[in-house]
């Protein structure tokens, strides 16, 4: 039963690790754009095509092909800040639906450059690390690893830098940042290359883990809904706290019951926390 | 840390609406679609998932039919009636959904004016039942498991899915009788639920023990660690992966090596192994056991075999679409043609009802594998699958090899009772489905 109990906290810290860094995207794009960007998971799917194409076809290294990720990505939420977020600032709907527009603009370029079929990527790094009879990959070590590094490396620059500061003041009122001279195209540029690079490096990383299809988003979008909801939406902390929590929950219960019976109860998960405190495990009342 | 505007906040209440509403637009945008082939006589119906988790199921059947297409045309067509027919194949994209579905097979019989549909059924066929039923339109499924008293004009000529399955399982135990303990896994869907059953009926059968409840999982699944300590955690002999998607059983196997599995996989399909190979290694995969050969094997140009010239069509596929495209659908949409094209010529007409009366007027037919016959009554309430032999299929030396073909009639005999005892438990019996 420890080998168990061991293996499954592992496969959780991985499906935490990678589900915290599409949330915080999300949530990052969110609380500085106030726009719901529901192509993230097509952002989670270039990211893994990147490796598809650069260290699949291309043979370049693999790490190359996930900094590569991360950095297309990135323009990709550049240029979908610059051509339909920034037109449609004042129009969050109207940034939702020209969200859509992209996902399937995303979906359809990947089904056009690499078909419908999942992309098989070989294993760039072999071998495991065995402890007390639980097995955890290289592989996944690197993605839980990226992770945590990537993830303190965001919090020190929000909390330690002169942009991370103008970044976090646009998100509290818009209009008070700009007085103070705090250019906000030049925040949500840089909110959406952060946000977007993090859904694209976690594609990137996990690429070899998941097999990519064009349609990979549908279902991992899904799931960093649930964790924003859970976490309080338009927090990075909670995000955090609450992929850890979802991925904690639905990994134990698909191993100890099902994975059906694991989504219902993520699902009730969710409507817990609405009930029981409706702005989310980190959420503060919304003011009048 | 808080990171959100005020001023233009969008509340909790408008992000659930719209998140829904945004799903909502998702689920109903249009489907791709397209047509190919020759521009005239008889029009074909090909509704199957083209995109999608489930296309490799569907496309690389579309595939194979252009093939097909190309040698009947090529020959001048098909004698009907004292006329020479040409084939055209119209596809549409289901893409696994049966409101698409619905929305194809009307496009199909109303518009392109086909004279037969093939699908790959399962959780599309709901949609397409009250059309194909008012339309009286032939239409075939590969899952039999759709078939119920109701379904007159569906028909499964091909794959006995998932009842094909026991033969596999009957050869494990034959030629493997040290494994005893066993542990299934499935996707929650129509296509999981029946297989399951059928496994849990052959492993009876074979006097294995089934270790633990079968685990099911949720479609949407792309971290398959959890699912596979579970399955591992009673050390079993064999781990079944029953009728699992191409996109699951490849992770599944992964996952199952780096975890140490040391036993032997069964599975109902294992769509571009040599893929699974490269991630995992010869070695583990040797042993694993399946159902769909590949077709350049020499054991398909038995003499029992009526699928035409199998080795050269494998050949014109992988020259077409590249070897590792072959999936275990390539080529049985091309068998359901040469049957159609048997009926419609024997009845001298295109019509459904001619073509399906024809088709099972000596109550037997010629399947792939061999010849066969109509049935079905006990475990769908109608004769309307075609079963005979089928061959198991083992992975030897990083290649595919068809080991034996036994007869599923055969082992129905003996063990009928058990596959209906576990299809009612499931709620797969035809009066049990929805």
């Amino acid at each position: 039963m420890t080998e168990i109990i061991l293996q499954t906290t592992l496969n959780a810290v991985y499906a935490a690790s990678y589900m915290s860094l599409i949330a915080v995207g999300l949530v990052l794009i969110f609380g500085v754009m106030g726009v719901i960007n529901f192509a993230h998971g097509e952002l989670y799917m270039a990211g893994a095509y990147t490796v598809v194409a650069l260290y699949s076809h291309l043979n370049f290294p693999f790490l190359i092909a996930v900094a590569a990720g991360l950095a297309f990505v990135g323009l990709l939420g550049i240029l979908m800040e610059y051509s339909l977020f920034r037109p449609l600032r004042d129009n969050p709907l109207g940034g939702l639906i020209a969200s859509i527009g992209f996902l399937l603009m995303l979906q359809t370029a990947a089904v056009l450059g690499f078909g419908v079929r999942m992309a098989h990527i070989k294993p760039p790094i072999q071998g495991k690390i065995e402890l007390l009879g639980a097995v955890l990959t290289y592989q996944r070590f690197l993605v839980i690893a990226a992770a945590i590094l990537l993830l303190t490396g965001l919090y020190l620059f929000l909390r330690k830098t002169k942009i991370g500061w103008a970044m976090r003041a646009c998100a509290q009122d818009r209009e008070a940042a700009a007085l103070q001279g705090i250019s906000l195209n030049q925040i949500t540029r840089i909110a959406m290359f952060i946000g977007a690079s993090l859904a694209g490096v976690a594609g990137a990383l996990t690429a070899p883990l998941v097999s990519p299809t064009p349609y990979m988003g549908h279902s991992v979008i899904v799931t960093a809904f649930i964790i924003i909801i859970v976490g309080g939406i338009g927090h990075l902390e909670g995000a955090v706290v609450a992929a850890v929590l979802y991925a904690f929950v639905h990994t134990f219960v698909t191993t100890f019951y099902d994975g059906v019976v694991a989504d219902i109860v993520g699902l009730v998960l969710m409507l817990l926390v609405l009930v029981i405190k409706p702005t989310g495990l980190f959420g503060a009342r919304e003011r009048a | 840390m808080r990171l959100t505007s005020t001023p233009r906040r969008i509340s909790r209440r408008e992000l659930l609406l719209t998140s829904s509403a945004a799903v909502t637009m998702l689920a109903t945008t249009g489907a791709p679609k397209f047509a190919f082939g020759a521009d005239k006589t008889v029009k074909i119906g090909f509704l199957a998932p083209l995109t999608g988790a489930v296309a490799a199921w569907g496309k690389p059947g579309l595939d194979g039919c252009q093939i097909w297409s190309d040698r009947v045309n090529n020959a001048g067509g098909i004698e009907i009636g004292g006329d020479r027919y040409k084939v055209e194949f119209i596809a549409y994209d289901n893409e696994y959904d049966p409101g698409k579905a619905r929305t194809g097979a009307a496009k199909l019989i109303k518009e392109d004016g086909v004279k037969f549909i093939m699908m790959l059924g399962g959780d599309t066929w709901p949609g397409v039942q009250p059309m194909a039923e008012r339309e009286g339109m032939l239409v075939s499924t590969l899952l039999p498991s759709d078939l119920t008293p109701d379904t007159k004009t569906l028909i499964a000529p091909c794959e006995v899915h998932p009842i094909y399955n026991v033969t596999g399982v009957q050869w494990l135990a034959e030629n493997k009788p040290d494994m005893k303990t066993a542990v299934i896994c499935a996707q929650d869907d129509a296509l999981g639920k029946p297989s399951v059953a059928t496994y849990l009926a052959a492993f009876e059968a074979a006097g294995i023990d089934v270790i633990d409840e079968p685990l099911f999982f949720d479609p949407a699944t792309t971290d398959f660690a959890p699912v596979m300590t579970r399955l591992l955690s009673g050390k079993p002999d064999i781990l079944c992966l029953d009728t699992c998607y191409a996109d699951y059983v490849h992770p599944l196997c992964e996952q199952a090596f780096q975890q140490g599995f040391q036993g032997t996989i069964i599975s109902c399909t294992a769509d571009f192994y040599p893929k699974i190979i490269e991630k995992t290694s010869k070695e583990f995969m040797e042993g694993f056991v399946f159902q769909f050969p590949d077709f350049d094997d020499p054991a398909l140009n038995d003499a029992n075999v009526n699928f035409s010239k199998p080795n050269e069509f494998f050949q014109e596929y992988a020259n077409r679409f590249g070897e590792s495209e072959w999936s275990a659908v390539s080529w049985e949409y091309a068998s359901i043609m040469d049957l159609w094209a048997d009926a419609a010529s024997k009845a001298g007409s295109i019509e459904p009802g001619d073509v399906l009366a024809a088709m099972k007027s000596s109550g037997k037919g010629k399947h792939a594998f061999g010849d066969a016959d109509w049935w079905g009554e006990e475990l769908f309430g109608i004769d309307n699958a075609l079963v005979g032999n089928w061959p198991v299929v083992v992975i030897e030396n990083g290649k595919a090899v068809i080991k034996e073909y036994k007869s599923i009639p055969d082992w129905w005999n003996q063990h009928s009772d058990l596959v209906i005892k576990h299809f009612r438990a499931l709620g797969q019996m035809w009066d049990q489905r929805g």
